[in-house]
């Protein structure tokens, strides 16, 4: 083992490893972040119509191991291979890069649903009046009074989330994407020094630390009235809901 | 000269689900009215209040704003756009504040005014400043509702009805849900507005506001008024057994 | 289609259900081991001793913060390493593999046992302290008082944590096919690269793990009617 000889002559590709998880994470989850609102909305006004679908969707996606639904995407879309090419796709699904994100992308709307829909849930019904009261609209209601409330609510479960999604982004190495974990089992077949697992871990413990003073920052801009539960590296780690 | 007419309500009819909760409320605000409406709990004066400004919409009857009736098609608002305009018309406060609690007081008062009405910033946050010093919290204007104690958090709420420039506020149980020795700050507050001549409908349990106070009271039971008139013909000779029977307990 | 599912020579069914009984076997192998470490990290960062409580945070911070595959991965090769460098001091020309049945159990031991340690020192610190000097006062022993007292209330409050963890648990088994163990989803690829047909085979996986789960979730959610006997609901 030699700890700092293996960081010395790999740093650049374990660096580059660091961008490709980032890239990775972080479009998963602004993507996500798009999607789930719309979704979290349908969840507690749509009708059964479009609550049954998305019901399922969300069960399946925590119901399922990432790594399945990654495989499902990546190996299965071949099974369609003459289809993705009629339409112009196959290039995006040949591409593991795409496969995986397109697996976190699904994968952490489904969380991101839940987590947002418990938000707009916890926002009190009488300040939902009170916009009514001074005739606001619909949505003007839900872009002034209902979503910056809900997202004061979920802030700490999103990061919480977000974090999951840096772990579980080390799945898109078993595709082949060379990210973090990729780069650095990549290493370990060259070389047998088990030291490169070491840094392995510290980059993944510095990328969470850093997420979590970032998301931080926002929230105490967010919310100086809340005192509620914040994510951090230390405490607040948990696992998802699956329920 | 009789004042003009802001709102009236004609034949109000509520119904949720089997339950009857109004049978038939007419009444009539004009310019400077301050019209108290009491009644035991389950009478359903809040629930006519709500229905004013369509927050429960009435299953028959009508209500107009300014001669403009708001059209209700199978217990639901026809024109959402029309509700909304109405809702501009009329202030609300809430038995239970309802202060957005993501934003601070003046934050609460200048949300409706700019966002809703459109009105120019600067202009709203100096009538902001105004009222909330009106009202005594020239000191807590930045403060969070979750900082301010039940009674500052209502009179927040009574200056952000008032930064809409309304014809008419409709408050409901203003102070029900207040510790008793919160509750004298608030009642002054209306008290001021109702010298200044704003045209006020009340929800209330306070006595002595509605006696003193008020230019016309009205008593509600079971869904219907049982009894209607100026403050002292009511308290002076109530006419109904219900009415005096109300008195004497509340008493 | 179904014929592929069949059992027997023609089809992948018992493939599948040997991969699916792996998988079972690995996540009931994993439970106790991670349930006596989150125990062990429970009553580590709660004891009255700076050094233990700083193992025990340590443990459970930075093995909830590390990637399950790179736990996996670290316990793989670097138990295996440790192992072969142990050994070959005994003797230079012995190898021995660590199997990936037990590096999947250690690992999804340590992970699940991060993650129980702080569910269960939640549970242990929101435990009425009343109670337990009440068995005190009956004349209980230290040891009577966490059996009959603790324990059954610890279980109640950590229950639904416990029950996620057993369910993320279910899904992290997939994870060890990576380092070629035969549980459910390396069966699965197997049966992939023979018939060419991984849609649908991947697809069965994930509705095989989906009801897994769901089996799971109406198993815990009775456990926790049963836990919740005799306590009223807020």
């Amino acid at each position: 083992m030699d700890v700092f000889g293996v960081f010395a002559q790999f740093w650049p590709e374990l660096l580059s490893g660091v961008g490709i998880t980032i890239k990775l994470a972080g479009l998963g989850a602004i993507i996500a972040g798009f999607l789930a609102p719309l979704l979290a909305l349908v969840r507690v006004n749509g009708g059964p119509a479009a609550q049954v679908p998305l019901r399922f969707y969300i069960s399946f996606m925590r119901g399922t191991p990432l790594l399945a639904q990654m495989f499902l995407i990546y190996y299965g879309s071949g099974q369609f291979r003459p289809f993705l090419q009629d339409i112009g796709l196959w290039n995006f699904f040949r591409e593991p890069f795409n496969c995986a994100l397109l697996a976190f992308v699904m994968n952490s709307t489904a969380y991101q649903t839940e987590i947002l829909r418990g938000g707009i849930m916890g926002v009190p019904h009488g300040e939902i009046e009170a916009g009514k009261a001074v005739g606001m609209s619909y949505v003007m209601s839900l872009r002034r009074v209902v979503f910056p409330h809900a997202y004061r609510i979920a802030w700490p479960a999103l990061g919480n989330e977000i974090i999951l999604l840096i772990k579980a982004s080390a799945l898109a190495s078993v595709v082949t994407v060379f990210d973090l974990m990729g780069q650095t089992r990549a290493i370990f077949q060259k070389t047998f020094d088990f030291s490169v697992y070491i840094w392995a871990a510290v980059l993944y413990l510095c990328l969470t630390a850093a997420f979590v003073w970032i998301w931080r920052r926002f929230e105490h801009r967010l919310s100086p009235h809340i005192h509620g539960k914040r994510p951090s590296l230390l405490g607040a780690m948990t696992k998802r809901e699956t329920a | 000269m009789a004042e003009a007419v802001v709102l009236k309500a004609e034949d109000i009819c509520k119904s949720f689900g089997s339950l009857e909760v109004l049978k038939g409320i007419t009444l009539e605000a004009r310019n400077h009215d301050v019209i108290s409406i009491l009644g035991s709990s389950g009478s359903g004066k809040s629930t006519f209040l709500r229905c004013l400004n369509m927050l429960d919409p009435p299953t028959s009857g009508k209500v107009s704003v300014h001669g403009e009736e708001i059209v209700v098609k199978n217990g639901h608002p026809a024109d959402m756009r029309q509700v909304e305009r109405a809702r501009q018309r009329l202030g609300m406060v809430f038995q239970q504040f309802n202060l957005w609690t993501h934003r601070t007081a003046i934050e609460n008062v200048m949300e409706g005014p700019i966002h809703v009405l459109k009105q120019p910033k600067a202009e709203v946050k100096e009538r902001a400043e105004a009222l909330l010093v009106r009202v005594g919290l020239a000191e807590r204007m930045n403060m969070y509702p979750s900082q301010l104690s039940g009674g500052q958090q209502q009179r927040v709420a009574i200056a952000r009805a008032l930064c809409m420039e309304p014809d008419a506020i409709l408050f409901d149980e203003p102070t029900s849900a207040l510790d008793p020795e919160l509750v004298g700050e608030v009642l002054r507050v209306m008290q001021s507005l109702a010298a200044e001549g704003r045209t006020m409908i009340v929800v209330t349990h306070e006595m002595s506001f509605a006696r003193d106070v008020s230019t016309e009271v009205v008593f509600m039971h079971k869904g219907k008024i049982a009894e209607q008139g100026p403050p002292k013909e009511m308290f002076g000779s109530p006419k109904t057994e219900v009415f005096q029977k109300f008195i004497a307990d509340v008493r | 289609m179904l014929e592929l599912f069949s059992f027997g020579e023609a089809g992948w069914g018992d493939q599948l259900l040997q991969g699916l009984l792996v998988t079972i076997q690995l996540a009931l192998t994993a439970l106790p081991v991670g349930l006596l470490l989150g125990f062990a990290a429970a009553g580590a960062s709660l004891s009255p001793y700076r050094w233990l409580r700083a193992i025990g945070t340590g443990y459970t911070t930075i093995m909830r913060g590390l990637p399950e595959l790179l736990t996996l991965f670290v316990v793989y090769n670097g138990l295996g390493l440790l192992l072969n460098s142990i050994v070959s001091s005994w003797n230079p020309d012995a190898r021995v593999e660590l199997s990936s049945f037990v590096a999947g159990v250690i690992a999804l031991g340590l992970v699940f046992g991060a993650f129980a340690g702080e569910v269960l020192r939640g549970a242990f610190q929101s435990l009425n302290k009343g109670q337990m000097e009440a068995g005190k006062a009956v004349g209980m022993r230290p040891t009577q008082v966490f059996f009959r007292i603790m324990l059954p209330q610890v279980w109640r409050f950590a229950l639904p944590g416990l029950g996620n963890l057993w369910i993320n648990l279910l899904k992290d088994t997939a994870l060890v096919s990576v380092i070629a163990l035969d549980d459910l989803m390396r069966m699965t690829q197997v049966a992939v690269r023979s018939t060419k047909q991984p849609f649908t085979f991947f697809l069965a996986a994930c509705l095989i793990y989906w009801a897994l789960c769901v089996i799971s979730e109406i198993v815990l959610a009775r456990l926790e009617k049963r836990a919740n006997r005799g306590v009223r609901r807020a």
